[in-house]
């Protein structure tokens, strides 16, 4: 089997990220995804195939786009331009048209080879921070053979490698990849399943249990389990006490929660989406009681 | 903000003021604070004195040698000039008026100086200045009718041949200037120098004298050369050394009439230890660290009254020179870190209240906000090549870290075996937000200069001076000033064949011929190396001119005497002549790199690669400023750029490096100095851009350049990493013909928050040291803090910004350099 052929769909690749992992790092961004959190602050990730999408605020309105489609499939419209989705074929002449790049596809097709290639850019860097590569998505499990493609031909260029992810893919998928990882994040977002089916459309007795299974399997591998705490669903003290107590008792090293944010709520417009949270806010100050909560658990004083 | 944003320390600081809180470095830096107190936000006030006593002393002695006339005047101005002791001050020796405030130097401008002191006294603007009536008419009645005729600018205006004149300047005269080729020699004294400080600490002016006096007996009296070059060099000296000693003497009496008067016990006992420090130095050696503190300020200010030094006389490596006393002073338990901490901030609020006033309309554009940079240098390698770090570099560190002002500017010299405690620092100031330590790389200095010829221990003992540069202080021996070039008016020509969208059907460059009738992207290339050639060459006239031309107009009798070559060979610092045993290391100016790599980029890829892009639309949208052409403009805006690590802009750039490189090797030898490349704008990335028209990168007309060798504004994409890594790629490592190469980050404060953020950013520097990169500098702050700040300026007013190897504050800058600034890519990480 060639790794380095090995094709899958990313959506970025991110230089000097300094906050997801040790040292400085480039993420790869695998598009796909099999949750659907409705906060999701990376819409673009969810499909696995490309998205061709729509940028208002570069778009100059010169109809270079509509003029070259074939199939018909955009129009100009009081929204902007809109895609009909059942006459285009994703061919993207609309994309290479734009002279602005307000036409633009999310997701392209690369070889393992292209993406650490890219990666490789800046060993220098990670040589000096213990720094390198993370994988991450959408769900960088969502693509299983190019994410263990990605982490044996990364593990051949000596560079160190991390993953965030929400742990929902097969058990064996999970420690092939564990076995590869120098670091591993992984997403929790709460512990109740029918909560957790009503937020993010799955259930999570699989997560869970994957997680459990790295630990028995990898005692040593770093594990940094990571909440995002969102408005309504889970910012409460039951919730959070209880996934603090879970990464306690599975031994991660860090947990660490995640305020929300609205920055994907651009993307959503560029998508052609509804932003699904509206306008609700994380109250600061409730998220640093959490805060203060979960490093009280992991600490073992609470 | 939202909890999404991270501040900088300044920002926080400025933040709590608007909440009525006081800075919190005031408790432990009192004694800056209330100096800054009694300036902060002044406009700076014209002193005329040194301009008047110059020029008095000058009148008596025409007709005598430069460097002893220059001496005389030293003298003259020593022994007449007011002498002030500031209240709260430790140190005594300022060279003018009390407040902010700036010296007036009519060897450069007398002849139009009281035309600009009138303008100035009613222009106003984003950096004003206080010009007394009085003032003006002094200088109306006194200096310019004496310098009329006699100036540097004037001579230098006849000497160009027509052809460097045109591109320099926009009027006959040589004052306005035009910034194609421009000189900017005319409008200081000599390019930015460094004194040697530990001569006048270790060994004082007395032993310099005696040294020369020595000398002077040795002398063949039948010897015409030693009659007519040595004698009056070892007489200059001579006067020069009575003159700083009597000018500190004068001090001692002040501090001690004042502390006759003085009720307050504290502060008389202050007056009368500065009074004994007066005394002795800078006559004798001094004995403790006051005394040195002392020695080196009476110096670096008597220097300021010799000539106006490009960006102000550097102070060195002070962590060096200090030292020894330092650790003597520690070890004797007779001072304590708080107390040095004391002294170095009465070194930066003295330093923060001169002002490098320009009165020349170039000068004024080059080195915007009441620029000066009086660069302290820290860190680095010994002589024999050990690290140099110690713990006064460390204290240093901590001064600045808690200062409230943009002066002076700090560079910290990286290595190899820089300690992890040194970087760590390095990168909690840099964190502070504003804008220094500038780094300086040993890795790239170090070899480089070696290649050029410099002595081993020399380049290894090298240090920071004036923007981006480097000084060696007993081995470098030329200080002609140098001009630049204007990139983007290059590509210009190519396209309007010779001309440019300013100056319509006058031909300014070559005419290589109609842009449409290239077939190849080749074709096009040759036509810029034509153009570009062309702009080397007169540069090079410009240089060489300049050079000769100097010596008949300066002399530096205190920088010589602190040379060892210039007393070894009784020869002036500013000699055209070859000083044996020197090396002559000049440089040209490369303005608006980036924007020029961008644009050849766009056009090759657009016209001739993709041919998306017709030569002939091309040109039409220019004409129009892209007016009615924003799909086109579009279309070559998203041409690759310098900046991303992507080879097919950064070839382009390595491959005009290459070209001015293989030009300057060629061209340098017979003009018997290094006229190397730089690429450092300071400021002039504004004025040169409003020379020139749009731009095939889509810049519009009279917009900035890119500045230094950064990538252009919103260019860089992909991250300060491959920001770092474009510049490697576009430097030609088998050619020491590069000078200094400037490059700006700008950090979002989240980007680097925290401990970790610090230990990222130490990271970073090191791939900088890696990499051989020349200089690096840093903005941490939000893009929000500054639109803030240009909105309500009052509230901002001590808010500092990063400008090009200089810190200034933001609201001090014209609108255009607060817009540059603000456009300039904020690198935030996700």
């Amino acid at each position: 089997m060639n790794d380095a052929a090995e094709k899958g769909i990313v959506f970025n690749i991110q230089a000097y990220s300094v906050h997801d992992g040790p040292g400085i790092r480039t993420i790869a961004f695998l598009k796909g995804c099999p949750l659907k959190c409705r906060w999701c602050s990376n819409p673009e990730s969810q499909r696995h195939a490309p998205d061709i999408c729509w940028n208002d605020t570069l778009c100059i309105g010169c109809g270079s786009c509509i003029e070259i489609c074939p199939r018909g499939a955009l129009s100009r419209t009081e929204q902007g331009i809109v895609r009909s989705r059942e006459r285009c074929d994703d061919c993207g002449l609309c994309v290479k048209a734009c002279p602005a790049l307000a036409m633009f596809v999310y997701g392209e097709e690369k070889t393992v080879q292209q993406v650490l290639d890219d990666v490789e850019k800046d060993s220098l860097f990670y040589a000096r921070s213990s720094g390198g590569l993370t994988l991450s998505g959408g769900e960088a499990m969502a693509q299983p053979r190019f994410a263990l493609a990605l982490l044996r031909e990364a593990k051949k260029r000596r560079l160190n490698r991390a993953m965030e992810t929400c742990a929902l893919c097969t058990e064996e998928d999970f420690l092939a990849a564990a076995s590869l990882l120098d670091y591993l994040f992984v997403d929790v977002k709460c512990l109740d399943p029918d909560k957790h089916r009503e937020f993010t459309g799955v259930p999570n007795e699989r997560i869970l249990s994957n997680i459990r299974a790295v630990r028995e399997a990898f005692p040593d591998l770093k594990l940094h389990i990571r909440t995002p705490v969102i408005p309504g669903v889970n910012d409460n003290a039951e919730e959070i006490a209880a996934i603090a107590r879970f990464a306690r008792e599975v031994g991660a090293h860090q947990y660490e929660l995640l305020a929300y944010h609205k920055m994907g709520e651009n993307k959503y417009r560029f998508l052609g989406m509804e932003y699904p949270m509206g306008d609700v806010k994380l109250d600061e100050e409730r998220f640093n009681e959490l805060k203060a909560l979960a490093a009280d658990i992991m600490a073992g004083n609470a | 903000m939202s909890c999404c944003t991270a501040l900088s320390v300044q920002e926080q600081i400025l933040q709590e003021k608007t909440l009525g809180k006081e800075n919190p470095n005031r408790e432990n830096h009192k004694r800056l604070f209330d100096i800054l107190d009694t300036f902060n936000g002044m406009a700076p006030i014209i002193d005329v004195d040194r301009a008047r006593l110059f020029t008095e002393s000058m009148k008596q002695t025409e007709g005598q040698p430069l460097n002893l006339r220059w001496a005389k005047a030293l003298m003259h101005i020593a022994k007449n000039i007011p002498v002030y002791i500031d209240d709260h001050q430790l140190l005594a020796g300022r060279c003018g008026t009390q407040g902010r405030y700036g010296i007036l130097y009519p060897e450069l401008d007398g002849d139009f100086m009281a035309d600009s002191l009138a303008n100035l006294a009613n222009a106003g603007g984003a950096a004003p200045i206080s010009v007394s009536p009085e003032a003006v008419a002094i200088v109306r009645d006194e200096i310019t009718p004496y310098w009329k005729g006699k100036t540097f600018h004037e001579d230098l205006s006849r000497s160009l041949p027509p052809e460097s004149h045109r591109l320099a300047y926009n009027d006959p005269h040589g004052i306005k200037a035009r910034f194609i080729v421009s000189e900017n020699a005319s409008y200081r004294s000599s390019q930015q120098w460094v004194l040697d400080y530990a001569k006048v600490i270790e060994r004082g002016f007395a032993d310099i004298k005696a040294e020369a006096q020595a000398k002077m007996n040795e002398l063949d009296p039948l010897s015409p050369m030693d009659t007519v070059k040595k004698r009056p060099f070892l007489e200059a000296v001579i006067i020069t050394c009575d003159a700083i000693v009597l000018w500190a003497h004068r001090h001692a009496e002040l501090a001690r009439a004042k502390a006759e008067s003085e009720t307050d016990p504290v502060r008389k006992a202050e007056l009368l230890a500065m009074a004994e420090h007066c005394e002795r130095v800078p006559e004798f050696p001094a004995r403790n660290f006051r005394e040195a503190v002392q020695a080196q300020w009476f110096a670096q200010m008597f220097s300021r009254l010799e000539q106006r030094t490009g960006t102000i006389i550097g102070n060195g490596r002070i962590d060096q020179y200090l030292y020894p006393l330092y650790k003597q002073d520690k070890d004797a338990g007779i001072i304590t870190d708080d107390d040095v901490l004391e002294l170095l901030d009465c070194m930066w609020v003295g330093m923060a209240q001169f002002t490098d006033i320009s009165l020349s309309p170039g000068g004024m554009a080059t080195q915007e906000g009441y620029a000066h940079w009086e660069a302290v240098t820290i860190g680095g390698q010994t002589r024999d090549g050990r690290d140099a770090t110690n713990e006064l570099s460390y204290l240093v560190l901590k001064s600045r870290q808690a200062s409230p002002m943009p002066y002076p500017d700090l560079a910290a010299r990286i290595h190899s075996r820089s300690p992890q405690r040194f970087l760590w620092e390095v990168a909690e100031t840099i964190k502070v937000g504003q804008g220094y330590p500038k780094l300086f790389n040993d890795e790239e200095i170090i070899p480089l200069h070696l290649a050029k010829g410099a002595n081993l221990a020399d380049i290894m003992d090298y240090t920071a001076s004036g923007c981006a540069e480097i000084r060696m202080p007993n081995h470098d021996t030329m200080t002609s000033s140098s001009g630049a070039i204007n990139l983007g008016a290059s590509i210009e020509m190519v396209l309007r064949n010779g001309r440019m969208a300013k100056y319509g059907d006058e031909l300014i460059g070559l005419e290589t011929g109609d842009p449409c009738t290239f077939a190849t992207w080749e074709d096009f290339w040759q036509a810029w190396c034509k153009q570009m050639n062309n702009l080397l060459g007169v540069s090079y006239v410009n240089q060489y001119v300049i050079h000769h031309l100097r010596s008949n107009h300066f002399a530096g009798p205190l920088s010589s005497c602190l040379h060892d070559l210039c007393m070894a060979s009784c020869m002036d610092l500013h000699t055209a002549e070859k000083i044996p045993g020197g090396i002559d290391i000049g440089f040209v100016d490369l303005i608006g790199f980036g924007t020029l790599v961008d644009s050849l980029t766009a056009v090759k890829k657009c016209v001739y690669d993709d041919k998306t892009v017709k030569m002939e639309d091309l040109l039409k949208a220019l004409d129009a400023d892209f007016e009615g052409y924003e799909v086109l403009r579009l279309r070559l805006s998203h041409a690759p750029k310098f900046g991303n690590n992507d080879m097919y802009a950064d070839s382009i750039g390595q491959a005009v490096d290459r070209f001015t490189q293989e030009y300057a090797h060629k061209y340098s030898p017979e003009t018997g100095l290094h006229i190397d490349m730089r690429t450092v704008s300071v400021t002039a990335n504004v004025p040169h851009g409003k020379e020139v028209g749009a731009l095939p990168c889509g810049r519009k007309a009279w917009q900035p350049f890119s500045d230094g060798s950064s990538p252009a504004h919103g260019a860089d994409l992909k991250g300060p990493t491959q920001s770092l890594i474009s510049n490697y790629n576009t430097k030609n490592w088998d050619y020491h013909e590069r000078a200094a190469r400037l490059l700006n980050i700008k950090f979002s404060p989240k980007c680097v928050e925290g401990d970790e953020g610090t230990e990222k950013l130490v990271s970073f520097i090191r791939v900088f040291c890696d990499l051989k990169l020349w200089h690096l500098q840093f903005n941490v702050i939000n893009r929000e803090t500054l639109l803030a700040a240009q909105a309500d300026p009052k509230t901002y007013r001590n808010l500092i910004v990063r400008i090009a190897g200089y810190s200034a504050y933001f609201t001090e800058l014209s609108r255009d350099l607060q817009n540059d600034l603000i456009n300039r890519t904020e690198q935030a990480s996700i």
